[in-house]
């Protein structure tokens, strides 16, 4: 018996050229839900640009792009409920702006200040995980205190393809499946680990096999198709919460942008197949759809583009305007209540600034 | 979107306050128009537009100071467009890694083994300085040569008897640091000899005579009448001699210079060394009358004492010393007779002069003296 | 009121705790059916049940990540795992995320959750299973670390280890889970964190440990007492953050202090007391901080592993070396 015996069909409703292949879901079939989603996915692109020239000219650091993926974000935020909890990687603003982050505390996080990750709209919702996989075991336990408490909810962890080599998340998946927990587990498979690609990364035929190993249901869905992305994690989302059963949900993408800003994909990757990936990206697709079947014209495209790049603008200028945090505060988060050889070397500190300014 | 950085402005210069803009966001500028004036360490210049376009973003407000290669203006649409690519290689995935070409100016040095054998744990200590003791003339009690409580209180009662430390000052204390310096440095050796002076006439003083044989020996031997540098390892042979007197006055001992003696003459040499008493005994010697030497003449003699293995002062790398002078029985062509003699000692450096060189000198120091 | 082993002070505070309040869930490898495999757990699955006393897979990373999760909720979880020498492959949850979730969500999610490990050597036990690597988690900021010595203090210090709204590394020493009983009442009442307790008074030196060297430090205090020296002996129970008030205190009355553990000399916690008697003490010190250790080495197996371990005589030569300095 070999895994390539086994087979994972590739959810798809819109082909690359925006057709529809299916019927609609649905909680997706109305103009006006359409036209939302596809104001998700722009307004991704357009703050991710943002992101990118806030950092090219260094009034911010070190930012990872979203480019290519945003139906993956847009999907799994629209099929979630407001009371399931999303435990995210580090690609995941499409899903996290649907949840209440807001576009000026994504950017305060990666401007390096802490309050960015202090969101003021969404309470228990995980902040971004830097150390690979290892926010699934986090999941889990979420998982795990909603089923003891007996509540109606989901949890979403995404990563991305590097992140399923991981010991973190072969356990994961492993204690979600064997204790019944209501966590779906989304890889945004977009092919490339910085610059590993996903040849080098693992055997597995596909990243939903390994659900297989860990006895719990695999979903494949084509990740530039956002109708797709919400069919699918609908379906997953209603397993787990009703069910208790887990699942992986392996969407396949592309990562056009760099690794982050202080990468250079052009040292490992071919200049044409990333201008192949790009022909397939979400938005093209998405938009030819909306033009084909719900009457969308050039200027609402415009119009949409515009209003995203003023909520982008604007939010670029309520971060200009965060103020500093207060001297010291970074003594005063590690516990409850600082201790007192904390408030001694604050006090230090806070002299030697005196000093020497 | 394109991001206009501050170019260099010429001579190295690393940054430029801003005095004045000329465009503003929102503006159509043309390629060569002035952006905006700016004052560098040396002058006022104004930046023209390297492109097209339209002004997006200014960076700076006047009289911000901007560094060079930092963004000064952006074209086009910050928000819309995506900026171009990164010119080169950043080395990172994450961050932003300084990197810069200068040499590193360090490198690790050999370890310098501390000369300090005082053990004394820090209360010992304090209570050794408060009870004004020093730890040195300590003998520790404890294991291991340790200094115990104990033992300071003991030093302080001895030091209560005998009064308080005379530091040293002025003379004394320049003679105890000299000396130091001298033992650590010098590589000394000692030649001694006797001359027979039955030849001169018993006078008072023999130093006049003494300094006319030690210009004869520099002549000789000028390798005697140098300036030897230890740390740079060179040495630089003088044609003058500036001879430094070892006098023993009231206040101490110090070391009386008489620039340029080569040439003197008897009657000079004895004109100099009066000038030299009567400002000693006035206490008028100026520093510079102290300072320079080249080659040293100790006459204890004249106190007492025959021959000694007197202190070779760096930089000079000789002293002559000349002892008490007195009746001795020596045997002369097969005959006993009876001679005055001058004891003679000559150290040297052994590191700026040899054996050869050092006996070649006394020879024809002692050469003149019985001439 | 009972009398109990330092494992039954566990086992109490447990259960105490657990009745107290609905949110405690304790989960770990053989917790439940088989009460832990020193039986710390006892009793608890039978009380409280499966999904309050959990058998976990063979995860040490996932079982500490997912008490994150469960604490993020607003559940109490304490993770057991089950010999510190397999508490490595959970370093990267414990310092990367349940030490810094509050400091870096400002408050917004925080990380109540209890670690317990069994610790320490002296059981003849295999390999692995004998570390006392305390000083790679009291170097973290963020986490609480503390270690029992006694019943009493197992008892009341776990109380407030589960009450803790922080994340705290909890290490019991194996080789005095058993040795003696203490009279303690289950009251219910924790002893306070971040604090030294001064177990006998003294005079002329100071002793500090933790954990089960205190057992070879009160015996050597009371051989010292026999030749006249007296020593005052401190537990330290929270090594991180250490409470060097008292510390500090004692040596200003005795001038000299000497440091146990079993965990090995560099960088262990006794270098960071020295350190801060340094700093701090100076003009107490009539002489050296001395530490009394393990060696730079790993622990030998069992049959040698009393050469390595701290025992009472080691402890009283360095008192006597100290003594030296006056």
């Amino acid at each position: 018996m070999q895994a390539s015996d086994i087979h994972f069909e590739t959810t798809e409703f819109l082909d690359s050229s925006g057709k529809l292949l299916r019927p609609l879901p649905a909680m997706l079939s109305s103009r006006d839900q359409l036209v939302e989603l596809y104001r998700v996915m722009v307004q991704t692109r357009v703050f991710d640009r943002a992101a990118i020239n806030l950092q090219r000219t260094g009034e911010m650091g070190t930012y990872p792009s979203n480019e290519g993926q945003e139906a993956i974000g847009a999907g799994i935020g629209y099929a979630m409920q407001d009371d399931d909890v999303l435990v995210p990687y580090y690609r995941d603003i499409a899903t996290q702006i649907q949840r209440g982050v807001l576009l000026e505390e994504i950017l305060r996080y990666w401007g390096g200040d802490e309050w960015g990750m202090h969101f003021r709209h969404q309470a228990e919702d995980f902040p971004v995980s830097v150390p690979i996989a290892t926010q699934a075991c986090h999941a889990v336990g979420i998982g795990y205190a909603i089923r003891y408490r007996q509540q109606a909810r989901a949890v979403v962890t995404t990563c991305g393809d590097g992140a399923t080599s991981k010991g973190d998340f072969y356990e994961s998946i492993n204690i979600a499946g064997v204790m019944g927990l209501p966590v779906v587990f989304v890889v945004n498979n977009n092919r490339w680990a910085i610059s590993v690609p996903l040849e080098k990364q693992t055997a597995a035929p596909t990243i939903a096999h390994k659900a297989l190993a860990a006895g719990i249901d695999g979903y494949r869905v084509d990740g530039n198709d956002a109708v797709a992305m919400v069919q699918v994690m609908s379906d997953a989302l209603q397993q787990a919460r009703a069910h208790r059963r887990p699942s992986i949900v392996e969407a396949l993408s592309y990562r056009l942008g760099d690794h982050t800003t202080a990468d250079d994909a052009n040292r490992y990757r071919p200049r044409e197949e990333l201008e192949a990936a790009r022909a397939l990206e979400p938005l093209i697709r998405y938009k030819a759809y909306l033009q084909a079947g719900h009457d969308w014209s050039d200027d609402d495209d415009e119009s949409l583009y515009a209003d995203c790049v003023a909520e982008a603008r604007s939010a670029i200028e309520v971060y200009r305007a965060f103020p500093p945090q207060p001297a010291g505060e970074f003594f005063d988060y590690m516990y409850a209540r600082p201790t007192a050889d904390l408030e001694k070397q604050k006090q230090e500190w806070l002299t030697q600034v005196k000093r020497h300014g | 979107m394109n991001i206009f950085k501050l170019p260099d402005l010429g001579e190295g210069l690393p940054d430029a306050e801003i005095v004045e803009w000329h465009v503003k966001p929102g503006d159509e500028v043309s390629e060569g128009q002035t952006l905006v004036s700016v004052e560098t360490a040396k002058a006022i210049i104004d930046v023209p537009s390297p492109q097209s376009g339209r002004i997006a973003r200014l960076y700076g407000k006047e009289s911000d100071v901007i560094d060079v290669g930092r963004p000064l203006v952006a074209f086009g649409d910050d928000i819309a467009e995506p900026s171009e690519a990164k010119a080169k290689d950043s080395g990172t995935v994450v961050g932003e890694m300084e990197s810069t070409e200068d040499i590193i100016p360090e490198a690790a040095i050999g370890r310098h083994h501390s000369s300090s054998t005082i053990k004394a744990t820090p209360a010992v200590r304090a209570l050794a300085n408060r009870m004004d003791v020093e730890l040195s003339m300590v003998t520790p009690s404890g294991r291991d040569g340790v200094i115990l409580a104990d033992d300071v209180r003991r030093v302080a009662r001895i030091l209560a008897e005998h009064g308080p430390m005379e530091p040293l000052r002025g003379v004394r204390r320049a003679m105890a640091r000299n000396m130091a310096q001298a033992h650590a440095e010098v590589a000394p050796a000692t030649l001694l000899e006797d001359a027979d002076i039955t030849g001169i006439a018993a006078r008072s003083d023999i130093t006049p005579r003494l300094i006319r044989a030690l210009i004869a020996g520099c002549k000789a031997e000028p390798s005697l009448n140098a300036w030897y540098d230890g740390h740079a390892n060179g040495r630089r042979v003088l044609e003058r001699i500036h001879l430094g007197l070892a006098v023993d006055a009231p206040q101490g001992l110090f070391v009386a210079v008489l620039l340029d003696i080569q040439n003197d003459d008897d009657d000079a040499i004895v004109a100099r060394l009066a000038e030299l008493k009567g400002k000693i005994k006035q206490r008028s010697l100026t520093p510079a009358e102290l300072r320079g030497y080249s080659i040293t003449l100790s006459n204890y003699g004249a106190i007492a004492g025959r021959y000694a293995s007197p202190v070779v002062l760096p930089p000079t790398v000789a002293i002559l010393g000349a002892g008490k002078s007195r009746d001795e029985v020596v045997a002369r062509d097969g005959e006993i007779v009876i001679r005055h003699i001058l004891p003679l000692a000559l150290t040297f450096d052994h590191r700026a002069v040899t054996g050869g060189e050092a006996a070649r000198f006394l020879k024809a120091v002692i050469t003149d003296l019985e001439a | 009121m009972a009398e109990w082993t330092l494992l039954e002070g566990v086992n109490r505070a447990f259960a105490s705790e657990m009745r107290r309040d609905a949110n405690v869930i304790v989960l770990g490898e053989d917790v439940g059916v088989n009460g832990g495999v020193f039986r710390a757990t006892d009793g608890l699955q039978d009380e409280f049940g499966i999904e309050r006393v959990i058998d976990t897979p063979l995860a040490e990373s996932v079982i500490v990540g997912m008490a994150i999760g469960m604490a993020a909720q607003g559940l109490r979880p304490i993770v057991e795992l089950q010999f510190m020498g397999f508490i490595y492959p959970a370093v990267d949850q414990i310092i990367n995320h349940a030490s810094r979730l509050r400091n870096r969500t400002r408050g917004r999610i925080t990380c109540p959750m209890v670690i317990r490990a069994p610790f320490g050597g002296g059981i003849h036990a295999p390999e692995h299973h004998s570390e006392s690597t305390e000083a790679l988690f009291a170097h973290m900021p963020g986490v609480r670390v503390v270690v029992p010595s006694s019943p009493a203090r197992a008892y009341g210090l776990l109380l407030a280890a589960i009450r803790d709204p922080d994340p705290v590394v909890f290490l019991e020493p194996k080789r005095v889970y058993r040795l003696g009983k203490q009279e303690v009442e289950d009251s219910g009442e924790a002893l306070p964190l971040d604090t030294c307790f001064v177990l006998r008074d003294g005079i002329d030196v100071t002793l500090v440990s933790w954990g089960a060297s205190i057992k070879e430090t009160l015996e050597a205090a009371a051989e010292l007492a026999r030749v006249g020296v007296d020593a005052e002996v401190i537990d330290v129970a929270t090594l991180s953050p250490l409470d060097m008030d008292t510390i500090l205190d004692s040596v200003a009355r005795t001038g000299r202090c000497v440091i146990v553990h079993e965990a090995a000399r560099s960088c262990g916690v006794g270098a960071e007391i020295a350190a801060r008697l340094a700093a701090e003490g100076i003009t107490s010190l009539l002489a050296p901080v001395l530490r009394v250790t393990g060696f730079d080495t790993v622990m030998p197996l069992y049959r040698y592993e009393d050469q390595y371990m701290p025992g009472v005589h080691r402890i009283v030569d360095a008192v006597q070396e100290v003594m030296g300095y006056r």
